[in-house]
């Protein structure tokens, strides 16, 4: 006990050195100097009972973990049913699944579908980088880059020769997947987390290109006035631009709506979203979709087993390029303005995070987690300026909580007991 | 003594209850505040923030406007154009109609689009990119002056008192310093006097050295700054110790008592394009005490710009008594409004039609006078 | 000398100055990296703190009327040590020690967490806003032919080569001659041999956060003495900074985090000085592509052996 006790006065010391100076003082100016004020009572009561918090979570430490270990852990994986009543299930659900993401947006309000739009986005680059994290074991810190490519051909397309999503969005993706060879090529042999400060140092690069080269890409100002998509040549605005667009509440006869617009970018989303989940999902089943696994978890293996880790390394960049690619150019049709801003390289991080918190390689723990990665920080919003505080420690909680990811990818897998 | 508590409960009870009546009866009026609460240049959604509210407070304190109270209501976007996008749907969503913001060019062009579709007014204090206005939306507006009025009065000023004889053009790469830069450098250039250098420096940045050598080098003698105050503060500093003597003009954005903070003595005889200061107008001496009183700062560049965003709105609903935007924009265009940045004119663009910038010099201990 | 020399030798003085504090906080991410493999993304965070405490206690100092520029600094070198070193050490206990054992990415996105957490606890706390300190060394030497090109060098820039030379050698001496350097050692060549050694590992990590942390406070200090201007973000470009110079350098390497910053120093100044300014990080970056396909384990490190 003594020594607990020790160890709790030595944490609400260290607790102590922690607030003290950097929220018990707080820098001031007075005319053009610089002075100090001391924070207010209130605040320093706040501080004292953090400490004292602290201590007593010290001393009775073991209690509150016996407490916290009878709380169980949910467990995903026993929530779902058998293997083999999934079998049966899993198509039932799927289709139910589609239909209510397809029915849901007419019900709610135009936030949630502008959200849930964003967070479609999330997924489709989630899933992008998981193909080179979480199956090839390529550790990309400038995912964002492909993000960019993507976002300014279509951007670039649309303002210079007038053309329409539909046309720019392969053209997006591939461009994307160019990149993505040609950045790959030369930096493939490199290892593990040189590889990251690489790919962070080609992020960088291309998002500092876009802000200079002014005279193509409009440089810091961006590119505004990017079309949105529309339905079969039908436009979704209140006024036509020109005179012989057609509106689609005027073809259809029905009054205008602002919600129209939102749903229906939603609605591109969701058939992207399944289009990139299907292939990805055959690609994974596919021998290269193997190959990427193989080579994460031995490259030597491998090898002598006569893949060739070149084509293996650059097929899984490549296609995690061409998803950003999409993500990309729909961004652009989303926003309507796209500037470098759009492409820093914490935007980067967010995703890795995605790809982490779900477990690696899982497509299902990708959706979840960029869901919960675009809607913790709405949330938040009730704390107003907490917000990003609160996100940062919930990132750091989430990884202590379930350090595999919130749906660890599982192969059926026997293992011989030696 | 049971009943008699009992009948003080009823009482109590039926008071709060119609406490709670009349308070729901006075109507409020939301207006949102878009802008930056977190993220790298909080620092300026801070001095929008500190304007609107004690806008809003002045108003409320005043019996508010047509008999409804103001309520502002933060929507953070972090600068960050993706989160404008869900910030200016979350506007709408709420249901709110009258919104001071964005700060950021790059956060209020996708978002104008936005309100302009759904019949939010939007007036910003700080965006100064030309494009935002172009597209001839009817209910966007701002009360900052466009960057190509002050990047010609700047250019008149070098050409006519200033006479360098090698002009350097230095920039920080953002839409509102590039711009300027831009614009001062082509009316330069209009003039035969060719800027020997045009560059950009990374926002941000902390190490000018390489910079201030390479000006030293080619015997600059004028230095124009398109930016904010950080950056030409750490290259005012910076000059003054590598013993680089140069004189250096930028626009409103450099002009803030943190200039002086950052710079020192190096500060002195800066000359600077700003409007007329507004913290020290005569009308807004109570607001600046007000303001100070709350523990915050009013000298930044966009707090009095902000306020005056608030007062245009409500200048507005008390003439025409209504808080429709359509109607509240048709005012706007058509009529002067008095606020704390002067009396204020629209075009159709809904662009200020004369803003009154001067040239100022600044000094070391934060304040500046009229330069000749 | 000629005029181009003598820029070229300012420009040579200016990268260095600017490397050397790259180095000093480069040293933070390589011992962390050499130890337990993880990129510590909330390093940057601890350099920015440092900074406010050096502003804190110098502008607590000086309002009590404390001038005496040696005693400010010792104190400043102290308070800031202790309050960056503790920072140091709780993010590794809170963020990073639970986190030991799983998958190398589970600690970089807590460190990511971390380091958003601490630009807003600041931000929060001591205000988004740039805080300024007039500058408290001033002066320098010059030379060269004023007609021509005169050369400058502020005796702040000295003062941050002394220290930074002084801060090295301290820690070279320490990590190769003392007991805790050579567990430190050990540990970075094989922490599970290590440990069956008899040497408390966790121990020594967290030594190496309160060493790392405590060097960044020195760039701290230095940095915003020199510079005189600090926001809740400075961290996160300083730390990117710091961690290409470290990779530069071999990461894993301590003489290759020094080297390393001082080239990617050097690197930034000649870019500045001969190309337009806002192309210095593309250069930057560009050049660490090169080394780094050419060298594939940086300047000085170590190439990764391919075991089966």
């Amino acid at each position: 006990m003594t020594n607990k006790f020790y160890n709790a006065l030595f944490a609400s010391g260290i607790a102590f050195i922690l607030t003290c100076l950097m929220v018990g003082i707080k820098l001031d100016t007075e005319g053009t100097q610089l002075a100090i004020k001391g924070a207010s009572a209130e605040q320093w009561t706040w501080i004292g009972l953090g400490i004292a918090l602290v201590f007593l979570s010290q001393l009775f430490s073991d209690k509150i973990d016996a407490i916290f270990s009878k709380v169980p852990k949910p467990k995903l994986s026993n929530m779902l049913p058998k293997e083999q009543k999934m079998a049966t299930l899993k198509p039932w659900l799927l289709a139910l699944l589609i239909v209510g993401m397809l029915v849901w947006p007419f019900m709610v309000s135009r936030g949630s579908v502008d959200l849930a739009t964003l967070a479609l986005i999330y997924i489709m680059l989630g899933l992008g980088l998981n193909i080179v994290v979480g199956l090839a074991g390529l550790l990309d810190l400038g995912f964002v880059a492909f993000y960019a490519v993507g976002a300014y051909t279509y951007a670039l397309l649309s303002q210079y020769f007038g053309m329409s999503f539909w046309a720019c969005l392969p053209i997006s993706a591939g461009l994307a997947a160019l990149f993505g060879f040609i950045l790959g090529f030369p930096v493939l042999r490199l290892r593990g987390d040189y590889l990251a400060i690489v790919t962070l140092g080609f992020g960088e690069i291309i998002r500092i290109l876009l802000n200079n080269w002014t005279a193509v890409t409009g440089g810091p100002n961006g590119i505004s006035g990017i079309d949105k998509p529309t339905l079969f040549g039908l436009e979704f605005s209140r006024r036509a631009k020109e005179e012989d667009t057609v509106l689609f509440h005027e073809f259809f006869g029905i009054d205008y709506s602002s919600s129209y617009k939102v749903i229906f970018l939603y609605l591109i989303a969701v058939i992207l979203t399944i289009f990139v989940v299907y292939v990805i999902n055959r690609l994974m089943r596919m021998p290269v979709g193997r190959a990427w696994e193989a080579l994460r978890e031995d490259e030597i293996a491998c090898r002598s087993l006569g893949l060739n880790r070149t084509v293996i390394k650059l097929s899984a960049f490549t296609l995690g390029a061409t998803t950003a690619g999409f993500a990309g150019a729909f961004f652009a049709a989303r926003q309507g303005f796209i500037s470098p801003e759009s492409f820093i390289f914490i935007e980067s991080a967010i995703i890795l995070a995605i790809v982490v918190l779900g477990g690696m390689g899982s497509q299902v723990g990708v959706i979840l987690a960029a869901i919960i990665m675009t809607i913790l920080p709405e949330l938040a919003r009730e704390f107003s300026e907490y917000r990003m505080l609160l996100f940062g420690f919930l990132m750091v909680i989430m990884m202590r909580w379930r350090p595999q990811g919130l749906v660890p990818m599982k192969r059926p897998h026997l293992e011989l007991n030696r | 003594m049971n009943k008699i508590a009992k009948k003080l409960m009823t009482l109590g009870t039926v008071a709060a209850l119609a406490g709670a009546v009349s308070v729901a009866n006075a109507e409020t009026l939301k207006i949102g505040l878009a802008g930056p609460a977190t993220g790298p240049v909080a620092q300026y959604g801070d001095m929008q923030k500190i304007g609107v509210m004690a806008a809003i407070d002045d108003i409320n304190k005043a019996g508010g406007i047509n008999g409804m109270q103001l309520e502002g209501v933060i929507y953070d976007d972090a600068c960050d154009p993706k989160q404008a996008v869900a910030v200016a749907n979350k506007i709408v969503n709420d249901g709110v109609q009258h919104v001071v913001g964005h700060l950021c060019s790059s956060s209020t062009e996708p978002a104008a689009d936005i309100y302009d579709e759904e019949g939010v007014l939007m007036i910003t204090a700080a965006s100064t990119s030309p494009t935002i206005t172009e597209k001839g939306f009817q209910l966007v507006f701002r009360t900052i002056g466009l960057d190509s009025l002050q990047g010609s009065l700047a250019a008149d000023h070098i050409l006519n008192s200033v006479k360098p004889q090698r002009v350097a053009v230095i920039h920080d790469k953002q839409q509102y310093g590039e711009g300027l830069a831009t614009a001062v450098k082509t009316k330069l250039e209009g003039n035969n006097l060719n800027p020997v250098m045009f560059e950009g420096v990374t926002p941000g940045d902390k190490d000018f050295s390489a910079l201030i050598a390479k000006l030293k080098k080619n015997n600059i003698d004028f230095v124009y700054y398109g930016g904010y105050h950080p950056e030409l503060g750490l290259i005012l500093r910076q000059s003054s110790e590598k013993g680089f003597k140069a004189q250096f003009m930028g626009p409103e954005g450099v002009v803030n008592s943190d200039l002086a903070k950052i710079a020192g003595k190096a500060v002195e005889g800066v000359l600077a394009t700003a409007p007329k200061s507004f913290d020290q107008n005569a009308v807004n001496q109570a607001r600046v005490e007000a303001i100070k009183a709350k523990g915050e700062d009013p000298t930044g560049p966009f707090v009095f710009t902000a306020y005056a965003a608030v007062e245009v709105m409500t200048n507005a609903m008390k003439a025409t008594g209504k808080t429709d935007p359509f109607e509240l924009a048709d005012h706007i265009r058509a009529t002067e409004l008095d606020t704390a940045i002067g009396k204020v004119k629209y075009n159709k663009q809904g662009d200020l039609t004369e803003s009154t910038f001067l040239v100022y010099k600044l000094h070391q201990d934060g304040s500046k006078t009229p330069a000749q | 000398m000629s005029e181009f020399s003598l820029y070229l030798l300012q420009q040579l003085i200016n990268g260095l100055t600017i490397g050397s504090t790259y180095a000093l906080i480069a040293i933070g991410y390589t011992m962390v990296y050499g130890i337990i493999g993880m990129i510590n993304f909330a390093h940057g965070e601890i350099y920015m703190i440092g900074s406010y405490v050096t502003f804190i206690v110098i502008a607590g100092l000086l309002g009590m009327g404390l001038v005496s520029l040696p005693i400010v600094l010792l104190i400043v070198l102290i308070v800031a040590v202790i309050v960056s070193s503790t920072y140091g050490w709780t993010v590794e206990r809170v963020a990073y020690r639970p986190l030991r054992g799983s998958n190398r990415l589970i600690p970089l996105i807590s460190a990511i967490g971390m380091s958003i957490f601490l630009q807003n606890y600041v931000g929060l706390s001591q205000g988004y806003r740039d805080a300024a300190l007039p500058p408290q060394v001033v002066g320098g030497w010059t030379f060269g032919d004023p007609a021509v090109f005169e050369v400058t060098i502020s005796y702040m820039q000295s003062i941050i080569w002394i220290a930074t030379l002084l801060t090295m050698t301290a820690l070279t001496l320490f990590i190769s001659r003392s007991r805790m350097g050579r567990a430190c050692r050990a540990c970075s060549e094989d922490l599970g041999m290590t440990n069956l050694l008899g040497i408390d590992t966790n121990k020594i990590i967290a030594l190496t956060f309160i060493v790392g942390a405590a060097l960044a406070a020195v760039a701290g200090i230095l940095l915003s003495l020199y510079y005189g201007v600090i926001n809740p973000f400075v961290g996160f470009i300083a730390g990117l900074k710091a961690f290409t110079a470290a990779v530069l350098g071999g990461i894993g390497s301590i003489p290759g985090a020094m080297l390393g910053g001082l080239i990617l120093g050097v690197t930034e100044a000649m870019t500045a000085a001969f190309f337009p300014a806002e192309y210095k990080d593309v250069v930057s970056f560009g050049l660490l592509v090169l080394i780094l396909l050419f060298r594939p384990s940086g300047l000085l490190g170590k190439p990764e052996v391919e075991k089966v």
